[in-house]
């Protein structure tokens, strides 16, 4: 074979690589403020990604496209729900368009490879989820969690669900086996040892679609609730299957850390029954800038938004607000204005503990309406629990040591 | 003028080149990446396009080595050389022991065979949490730096990371290059060629099948325990077949039983998946398109494409 | 384990354990008789359920899966005419490579046409709902896939064993450059063979989509499978694959119940035991 062909091909993909790559740095305007929003637009987070992607435009377009008098390009990346993809995607980001603001992705799993890219590169980095690693052992500088801290949320849904049911003494669980079915198993075993509660277990991948083995083993536990510590579309499925197999809504079932309103909107009335859902963001939130964000959310898109959308929006929102605070949009200045800082904002009364950079927040305990007792089309549930207690004890977190800037 | 002993010399003057030019044209840490992937990709060619022998499941030496080399630096801060060493080792010694059950079948047994190998190792890993981090993979890997006797090379960025890939990759080349151009390389074509022959003539096909494979799988681990260190972490798809599948890629897309073929192939690829990937997300569709355009019209690859257009201008050449 | 979770276990593995057979009879006949290992068998799979979608909004349920069955084939046909039969004389290898390279192709289709988002299906309402059976209770649609899987399977069986279209098939699989020189059309056998192996996958991915949800990448998650029933029922073998379905689908169902995180790699493992043990496949006689 001819290897001549090496040299021409050499130089027509020099040619052409140059071409394609866009020296985005040299002509990207130095005022401009490039923000990334890394979520999921294919894989098992699918149909959250763009849900999330709404969300931070609204947060951006309500500031005016800019802050600090300088214009905000908004520029997303898939993350795939992949670590070796969002890792790199987010490097490329970083090297070619000059990101310094990173918020995503969905995946708990993901983040904690993202917050390794954040801390090496010490670029600013907000994620909303619910494993506790991130403001826990990986903790670092640049990385914030808005979320409520799964210990918190899974004593929150515990304690208030069994104030109602005291006598649902047995639970069987589904959880996703990745960082966030950890974190939120951990809690919930730990939150129902106080009630003496009998759990069993099952771990499943994200993107599970065959639950039917799953349900037959809690079945067969003859549980008081079947409690849902995973994500995405496990969580439609499992409810779905629950009832085709005749075991809902005869059991409770218990989604300690849902979305809420989107996956409301997926199920028909009949398999909402006996729904309870924990969740970090519910529409029907009585807090001016929630009841704000809802009306705009839903003059636009005709639904009212659901966690994803008021994440992305809630964090996108304090960054931009930490931005004006320390009137500058450099990483270290951004994380300083938020550390310690007890504001008012989405979720109503805001701490970020700056040792952990957890946000104490309060999380909400969703119970779902029977078709008949819906006022409208979207009133799906009421808020039995809006709670912020009990924060997590410093012993048990194992942020030791957040690290310097 | 590329051929013969100073075509020779031409041709690994113009690899130096690439090597030089490469992180210019595209990022260092894609850059790394083609170099990665051309190691890895280099092996499958030893296999398929010198033996003859499809593997769809080089993903799982890939993966072990990868997952042996960041528990080896996480838990006992081995150092680079002895990591580099140890995946090697791994990825050796795990085909010598799968390659064993896998060749005594050919044709779509052996690939099955690869392939089942292949997806047991990616459940196992999926699902022993505790060892590998499960879907979220491996994080915390570091890099440590070169020790060459006194000095301690630090190769924290993507730069320097890059200079030690390209050293490592033509290490790699050249000793890749002295097995093909070896009488074991003979061997190895001869029994793609015509298996049966080959036995007839004396050769015991089944063990230099088994060499070959065994080999593949110490230059796939090689790959795998530099791909580790890229991102600090190891992710789930590294023993995935999803990975097997696109270093039969760019074995098929670079031209196969050449050896620079596979270099080319990684080029190709990792190019593509970088600049279109952002422009359009479908772009695994282009990947798709372009592999079934070389498996119907071009079964030699770019090596053929170009050939066959330096054939063409040069005879237009000739005419004028 | 009680009696109500290995009954429920043991239905589970008959429903998946069905739709393997199914899979695994579509892919034995084309492997058989083409020795080609058919890469897009799972995207075909997809496809027919995404088709079942689509065209059950204007024909109902049974409509979309007869559109189902149709459309796929058709595709299976139009795939073997245009590009595995440039192969042939080439090297199989190259066919396995050009059925990888069209099932990404066609994965990215389904998601340009269909979105990436994945999509839950209802059974009729008739099928909703389950049935107490006594030992456990079971939902009624998972029955009667298992019920008519099982009989498209038998049925296939019967055609191939006891049809002379299916001793055409099978005189091919044996010999073909015999049966072309005994007069047999054999070019238009594989094409038929191929699309009828096919849009058997494109009827299992309808039948199973109201069981498991609608994906883009669903027929990566099933084509490993597939492959497994195939190696270890033995290559071209109908019963084979029938036998080897149902077991891989109690096999798996049964780990689940037992110790789920091993269920996936079990079977891995059990066609590896399969291949070193009995080479030739359980009822394979190559």
């Amino acid at each position: 074979m001819k290897n001549v062909s090496r040299r021409r091909f050499l130089a027509t993909t020099a040619a052409g690589t140059a071409l394609l790559r866009a020296p985005a740095l040299a002509t990207a305007q130095a005022a401009e403020l490039v923000m990334l929003g890394i979520w999921p637009f294919t894989g098992p987070f699918a149909d959250v990604g763009p849900l999330l992607d709404r969300g931070m435009r609204l947060a951006i377009e309500e500031w005016g496209n800019k802050v600090l008098g300088r214009p905000i390009k908004y520029i997303t990346r898939d993350s795939e729900t992949k670590a070796s993809a969002a890792t790199r995607r987010m490097e490329e980001a970083i090297d070619s368009e000059g990101v310094k603001i990173v918020v995503g992705p969905w995946s708990s799993g993901v983040a904690l490879a993202c917050t390794e890219v954040s801390k090496r590169r010490k670029v600013f980095y907000y994620f909303s989820g619910g494993t506790e690693d991130i403001a826990g052992k990986r903790c670092h500088r640049y990385a914030f969690n808005w979320a409520a801290s799964p210990y918190t949320a899974m004593h929150v849904v515990i304690d208030n669900y069994m104030k109602l049911n005291p006598t649902h003494k047995r639970w069987y669980l589904f959880v996703n086996d990745y960082a966030f079915g950890w974190s939120v198993e951990k809690y919930t075993r730990e939150a129902g040892q106080r009630y003496g509660i009998e759990f069993a277990a099952d771990r499943m991948p994200l993107g599970t679609r065959e639950y039917s083995g799953f349900v037959s083993k809690a079945a067969a536990f003859k549980p008081d609730v079947l409690c849902l510590l995973n994500a995405g579309q496990d969580v439609i499925v499992s409810i779905r299957e629950a009832h085709n197999f005749g075991l809902a809504p005869k059991v409770a079932i218990v989604n300690s850390w849902g979305i809420g309103t989107e996956d409301f909107l997926q199920l028909d009335p009949k398999t909402r029954e006996n729904l309870w859902v924990g969740t970090n963001a519910y529409y029907g939130a009585n807090t001016p800038v929630a009841k704000k964000m809802t009306e705009m959310y839903q003059a636009k898109y005709n639904a009212p938004p659901g966690y994803a959308p008021c994440a992305a929006y809630g964090m996108t929102r304090l960054t931009l607000r930490a931005i004006e605070k320390a009137k500058s949009a450099e990483p270290a200045d951004i994380v300083r204005a938020l550390e310690n800082w007890e504001t008012q904002d989405w979720p109503g009364r805001v701490w970020v503990n700056p040792k952990t950079h957890q946000t104490v927040r309060d999380y909400f305990l969703l119970r779902c309406k029977k078709s008949d007792q819906m006022k409208h089309q979207f009133d799906f549930a009421d808020i039995v629990a809006v709670s912020g207690q009990p924060l997590m004890p410093d012993t048990i977190n194992e942020c030791k040591d957040i690290g310097a800037l | 003028m590329l051929e013969g002993r100073r075509g020779a010399v031409v041709r690994v003057a113009l690899l130096l080149a690439a090597i030089v030019v490469l992180p210019l044209v595209v990022r260092p840490v894609v850059a790394s990446e083609i170099w990665i992937f051309s190691i890895a990709a280099m092996a499958l060619n030893l296999i398929f396009g010198y033996t003859g022998m499809l593997s769809f499941g080089q993903a799982t030496f890939f993966g072990l080595a990868a997952y042996t080399a960041g528990l080896l630096m996480i838990h006992w801060q081995a150092p680079l050389l002895v990591v580099l060493a140890a995946g090697t080792l791994v990825g050796a010694l795990a085909a010598a022991l799968i390659g064993y059950v896998c060749i005594q079948r050919v044709g779509v047994y052996f690939i099955m065979l690869t392939f089942g190998f292949n997806q047991m190792f990616y459940f196992i890993a999926y699902k022993w949490t505790s060892l590998t981090g499960g879907d979220d993979g491996l994080p915390g890997i570091p890099r440590p730096p070169l020790a060459l006797g006194p000095l301690g090379i630090r190769l924290d960025t993507s730069v320097r990371y890059y200079v030690f890939v390209a050293a490592v990759f033509l290490l790699a080349f050249y000793a890749m290059k002295r097995v093909v151009d070896s009488p074991l390389g003979v061997i190895f074509q001869s029994i793609r060629e015509n298996p049966g022959r080959a036995a007839a003539v004396g050769y015991d096909v089944k063990r230099y099948k088994w060499l070959a494979f065994t080999i593949a799988g110490g230059f796939t681990g090689l790959a795998g325990v530099l791909y580790s260190m890229m991102f600090g972490i190891v992710p789930l798809e590294s023993i995935s077949w999803i990975i097997s599948g696109d270093i039969v890629f760019m074995v098929l897309i670079g031209g196969i039983g050449n050896l620079y073929g596979p270099l080319l192939g990684a080029a190709a690829f990792k190019w593509l998946s970088e600049t279109v990937s952002i422009v359009w997300e479908r772009w695994p569709l282009i990947l798709g398109v372009a592999l079934v355009l070389v498996v119907l019209f071009l079964r030699g690859g770019l090596v053929e494409a170009f050939a066959r257009l330096r054939e063409a201008t040069a005879g237009r050449g000739a005419e004028a | 384990m009680n009696l109500a979770l290995l009954g429920g276990a043991v239905l589970n593995g008959l429903v998946t354990g069905m739709l393997y057979a199914l899979m695994g009879v579509g892919l034995s006949l084309i492997l058989g008789l083409l020795n080609i290992p058919n890469f897009a068998h799972g995207v075909l799979y997809a496809i027919g359920a995404y088709v079942l979608v689509s065209a059950s909004k204007a024909f109902g349920f049974l409509g979309g899966a007869v559109a189902a069955l149709a459309v796929v084939a058709v595709l299976g046909a139009l795939i073997e005419w245009g590009g595995v039969r440039r192969l042939y004389r080439v090297h199989p290898d190259y066919i396995l490579l050009l059925t990888f390279g069209l099932s990404l192709i066609l994965t990215e289709a389904i998601i340009l046409v269909w979105g990436p988002v994945g999509i839950t299906f209802q059974p009729p309402a008739l099928l909703a709902g389950a049935v107490d059976l006594g030992v456990t209770t079971y939902p009624k649609y998972r029955l009667l896939v298992m019920v008519v899987t099982g009989a498209l399977v038998l049925a296939c069986y019967l055609f191939v064993t006891r049809t002379r279209w299916g001793a055409i098939i099978r005189a091919g699989i044996e010999d073909k450059d015999m049966a072309a020189a005994l007069g047999i059309n054999i070019r238009r056998v594989f094409t038929l063979t191929f699309a009828a192996g096919t849009g058997l996958a494109g009827l299992g991915g309808a039948l199973m989509a109201p069981v498991r949800g609608l994906l883009p990448t669903m027929g990566l998650d099933i084509l490993p499978f597939a492959f497994v029933v195939v190696v270890l029922g033995g290559l071209g073998s109908l019963p084979g694959a029938i036998l080897a379905g149902l077991l891989v689908g109690v096999v798996q169902s049964l780990m689940t119940a037992i110790w789920a995180p091993g269920a996936d790699a079990s079977v891995f493992a059990l066609m590896t035991l399969g291949i070193i043990a009995r080479p030739q496949g359980l009822l394979g006689q190559r």
